[in-house]
Order: C-alpha cells, then structure tokens, then sequence
C-alpha cells in the first residue's frame, strides 16, 4: 500500500510545491512630481517579481531607470525612495547617487535591485520609487525630503568639493606623479580598513549578560564647531549600548544637528567604524549639553571590545549651513587609518584605478 | 579449479553456431581443456551421424509436421530442464531501495514545504532553540535570532542592509557587487555604499525604521 500511495502522491505534491514557488508579476509605480528636475525617459523592471516564500511574499525588484536632468542646474545627487504599497509598516529603502554630476539636458540611469519580504496579503504586490530630494551643484535642494535626503547630500557635496580642491591643488603644486601616489595611498586604506557587519536595534536587545561601562576616547578636531567632552557608552561582550556624550559649542552659530563618527577596537587590535550617532541638538554659542541615543550595537562576529573612540563628523547650524572636517583636519595620522574616504575620494580613485591618471586629471578639469 | 564451459556452449560451437566472442571463448577453453574437448568432439560425431541417417530417410517425410513436433519436444525437455537444474538463490541486494526512495522523497517534499511556508526567523528561532537544548548553552548575541529584540532593527554588512520590522524584511543590494563600506546610524538607518568598477560612479542604499 505504501509503495502504490508514493508514485501516486509525489507528482501532486511536486506540483503543488511548484505552483507556490511560482513567480507572479510586480506592480510598480514611479512617482515624479510634475515640476522635477528630473524626468523619466525609461523604466525597465523586466527582472522584476514575486515569490511566495516561507509565509510571505518576496519581492525583487531589478530595476534601471533612465532619466533626464530637465532643470537648467547641474545634479550632484539624488536620491530616491523604495517602498511597498501594501499599506503595512515594513520601513523604507533608499537609492542614492552622490557622484552623479548630471549637466541640463543630460542623461543618466540608475540601477535599484531590491529585495521586499512582505507577509502575505491580497492583491498584487505593488512597489513604488519616489524622488525623495535633488541636490545641485550650488547646494540648493529640491524635494520632498522625507528621508532627510538634503542634509545627507549636502555632507556628500561639501566633502567632494573639498576633496576636489585637495587633488586638484596637489596635482598644480606637487605634479601629477603626486597626484598619483595620492590616489594609490587612498586605494590601499580603502582596502585595508577594517569592516564588521553590525546590527542597530532601538533600546536595548534581549543579551542580559552584566554589562559594563567604557568610556570613548575623543579624536578632537580643533577646528570642530562642537567639542566632545566626554562619551560614554555600556558594554556586554559584542555588543555596545546606550551611547552618551558631552558636548559644547565652542562656534559663534547655534548647532542644531550634528553626526558623531563611533569607532570600535576589539582585543585583536583592528580599530572600524562601527556606527554613526546622529543628533538633533539645540546648542547656542559656548553652550553644553548632552546627546544619548537609546539605540544598541550587536557586531555579527564575536569581539572583546577593547576600547572605543568618537569624533565629530558633521554640524548643522541653524541656518541650514553645515561643516565637515577639513582634509587637514582629516589627513591627521589617527583619523586618516579609520575615517571612511568620502564618496568623491572613492569615486576619483577608482577612476585612476581603471582609466589611469590622465582619465583622472580629465575628471579633475570638469568643474 | 577450471571452469567448464556450459554443455549447450559446447553444442553450439560444434556446430558452429555460437556467436562470435562466445565462439572465441569457447574455443580458447576447448583448447586447454580435454573434458571439454572430448565433449566437442562427441557432439561433431552426433551430428555427423545424423546427417547419415538423414540421407537414408524416406522421400515422404512431411517436414513441416517433424519440424513442429522436433520444436516442441525442444520445449518440453528446457522446461524439464528447469525443474531439475539447482537454481542459484536469488540475491535481494536492492531490497530496500522502495521504502528509502520513498522516504527520501518525503524528505524533499517535507524540506520544500517548510522553506517555502514557514518564515526564515521561524526557522532560526527553533534551529536556535533545538541548539539550546542539546548544546545546554545559552547561545551568544551573536548567534541569537534578531528576531528576539523587541523593536525595528537594521542591519549592514557584506551583503548590503536589511530592516527586519513587524513581520516583513527589506533589504537592498546592488548587482553583482559588494559594498566599499557599511554602517548604521543608531537613529535606525543602515547604509551601504557600492562603487562600479567601470565608471567609479557610487551608490549608496540605505534602509530606514519608520
């Protein structure tokens, strides 16, 4: 009786198992305002579906969008916004080109490959792209902003600005074979800085272990707007929580954003940058306060964290201006083995790395 | 000790009937073997014999009629031959193959249905729990499902970053690349920067708590 159910069962099974792992269409949309900078010439989601899988729907997205800058300004950067309609809560996603450089009239494309498990409801499964914000090249901004896509991509243009300035002045002062050397330097600490993949949740994650308390070791940079006093933050076995600084506005401006850099050394010696801690913070000239984030790091190998480290990053004044460390500020020996090389920097010395440094000195020339 | 070639063997190679590498067979153990030889040798006399005494039958024989009762005397004396020929037993080496490929099949088909129906941060959780259990260890934070934490979480890493919230994961990647670099910002974001080889362009992707 057994072997006659087997032959008979299997096939139904299989097909059954077949039907569920087939792949259904994707809805999508592109939601341009009518005024964009940019416009849509094509869309092409042609790998684009959706998988039933383990109780939800999986949902990949292989899109190339070709587009068009429409305004009469030069695009440094965009940055788009992914999401499913399917009305649940599930969070957001996001695409960015911060070393877009796009002229009026021109084109360029941009790649999203996205994955979207979603658990499973009725309907087709629908994802949209929206403009979140346009960054051009004199710093004005256009867009929704709901993902605070202005001040990111400022960040992003005042260091390309800053970098450029830095190659170009030592390609006209030290020649082109510094330049050169230059760019190999940034190509070897760009392969040998250390990475860690790292969890955030909010609050503090189930491990009960005793923790306890380690101070951070502060990178001052003189010229900072805001002075790191003292940080600290509680420490379990690999994971890191709870992070609290002193700070003080030692600028004329009053501060109303800002992004610590948080650096992590395990007992094995390598020193990485775990995480950003960003801040809305309201300091008048010469005033302190206190930034804490209730937010936990979980890193995903095991590390003896040893010591930790913290510099600031970025300020916003409130005027909408920002700061970002100088390259000075950044060459200095302990920052410049850690501090992550700017979109720019890796974009220029990439472009060395496979077109050689006359494709570079081009690039340098454009603007 | 030699093994003899099979008597019907022998018959048909005596009259030349055997097919070509059983005759060269035969033929080679006929040479090195006298018992074997001699049985040859009866079995040409035999049918020399009978080709005598066919020449002496008389003119009306009916043929078709000798043929068909010849053939059938034949298969009277092969199934007598059976009944009496020792059989060697039957080897059941294969005699399990029915129920383990049925069971294999189960297998895969109970496999399949899990990873198609059953969440991954399920899976995790009682693979977790069964490791708990015959390790008699409570795992590290590491190795402990995300899905324990009480709220949102994002992640990045090699491969690109991902929220896990309310059920439902979102994780971005780029084509065929691994990111430069990737961190998190303890405000709920995870990002991660991609590079193209060719044209130096960057792209950062980024996942957000609500």
């Amino acid at each position: 009786m057994f072997s006659k159910f087997i032959p008979k069962s299997v096939p139904v099974l299989a097909a059954m198992l077949a039907w569920s792992a087939y792949g259904q269409s994707l809805n999508h949309k592109i939601d341009l305002p009518k005024d964009s900078p940019v416009g849509l010439l094509s869309a092409d989601f042609g790998n684009s579906n959706v998988i039933a899988r383990g109780g939800a729907n999986q949902i990949e997205v292989n899109a190339s969008l070709s587009l068009r800058n429409s305004s009469q300004k030069r695009i440094r950067s965009m940055t788009l916004m992914v999401y499913a309609q399917d009305g649940a809560a599930g969070g957001k996603g996001s695409v960015a080109v911060p070393t877009l450089d796009a002229a009026p009239g021109e084109t360029f494309s941009i790649g999203i490959k996205t994955l979207l498990v979603r658990p499973l409801a009725n309907g087709t499964p629908a994802v949209e792209v929206k403009l979140d914000g346009v960054l051009f090249d004199d710093l004005s901004f256009y867009g929704p902003d709901t993902l605070h896509s202005q001040r990111t991509m400022t960040v992003w243009e005042l260091e390309a600005q800053r970098d450029r300035k830095y190659f170009k002045n030592l390609l006209e002062t030290a020649g082109a074979d510094a330049l050169g050397k230059e760019m190999l330097a940034s190509l070897a600490r760009q392969g040998d800085r250390s990475r860690m993949g790292v969890q955030m949740v909010r609050g503090r994650a189930t491990n009960v272990e005793t923790d306890r308390e380690l101070q951070f070791a502060s990178l001052d940079i003189p010229e900072s707007p805001i002075e790191l006093s003292k940080g600290l933050a509680r420490v379990a076995g690999n994971e890191a929580r709870a992070p609290r600084f002193d700070i003080r506005n030692r600028s004329n401006r009053t501060v109303q954003h800002l992004e610590i850099g948080w650096l992590v050394k395990g007992q094995q010696g390598r020193e990485f940058q775990a995480a950003s801690v960003p801040g809305d913070v309201k300091l008048a000239p010469n005033q302190s306060g206190q930034m804490t984030q209730d937010a936990t790091l979980r890193f995903d190998r095991p590390l003896a964290i040893e010591s930790m480290s913290a510099f600031v990053a970025s300020v916003e004044f409130s005027d909408g201006t920002q700061w970002v460390p100088s390259r000075s500020a950044i060459e200095q020996p302990r920052l410049r083995q850690v501090i992550e090389p700017s979109p720019e920097e890796q974009h220029l010395s990439q472009i060395y790395n496979k077109k050689g440094l006359q494709a570079l000195i081009a690039e340098l020339k454009k603007f | 000790m030699t093994r003899h070639t099979a008597e019907t063997d022998l018959a048909l190679y005596a009259s030349g009937d055997l097919p070509v590498w059983r005759k060269l067979a035969a033929a080679w153990h006929v040479r090195g073997c006298e018992e074997c030889r001699g049985l040859v040798e009866t079995f040409r006399l035999d049918r020399d014999g009978l080709h005598q005494a066919a020449d002496r039958l008389p003119e009306d024989i009916d043929w078709d009629q000798l043929s068909a009762e010849m053939t059938a005397n034949i298969h009277v004396g092969l199934a007598a031959g059976e009944c009496v020929t020792p059989r060697a037993p039957k080897v059941e080496v294969l005699a399990w193959w029915r129920p383990a490929a049925a069971a294999a099949g189960i297998v895969v088909l109970v496999a399949g249905a899990w990873w198609l129906n059953v969440p991954q941060s399920d899976t995790e959780t009682i693979a977790h729990a069964l490791q708990s259990m015959f390790t008699g260890q409570r795992g590290t934070a590491a190795q402990t499902p995300a899905q324990e934490d009480r709220g949102p979480m994002v992640r990045s890493s090699s491969a690109g970053v991902e929220l896990v919230e309310n059920g439902g994961r979102l994780g971005i990647e780029q084509s065929g690349l691994l990111p430069a670099m990737y961190s998190v910002s303890t405000q709920g974001s995870a990002s991660a920067r991609y590079v193209d080889q060719d044209t130096g362009q960057v792209t950062i992707t980024a996942v957000y708590v609500q």
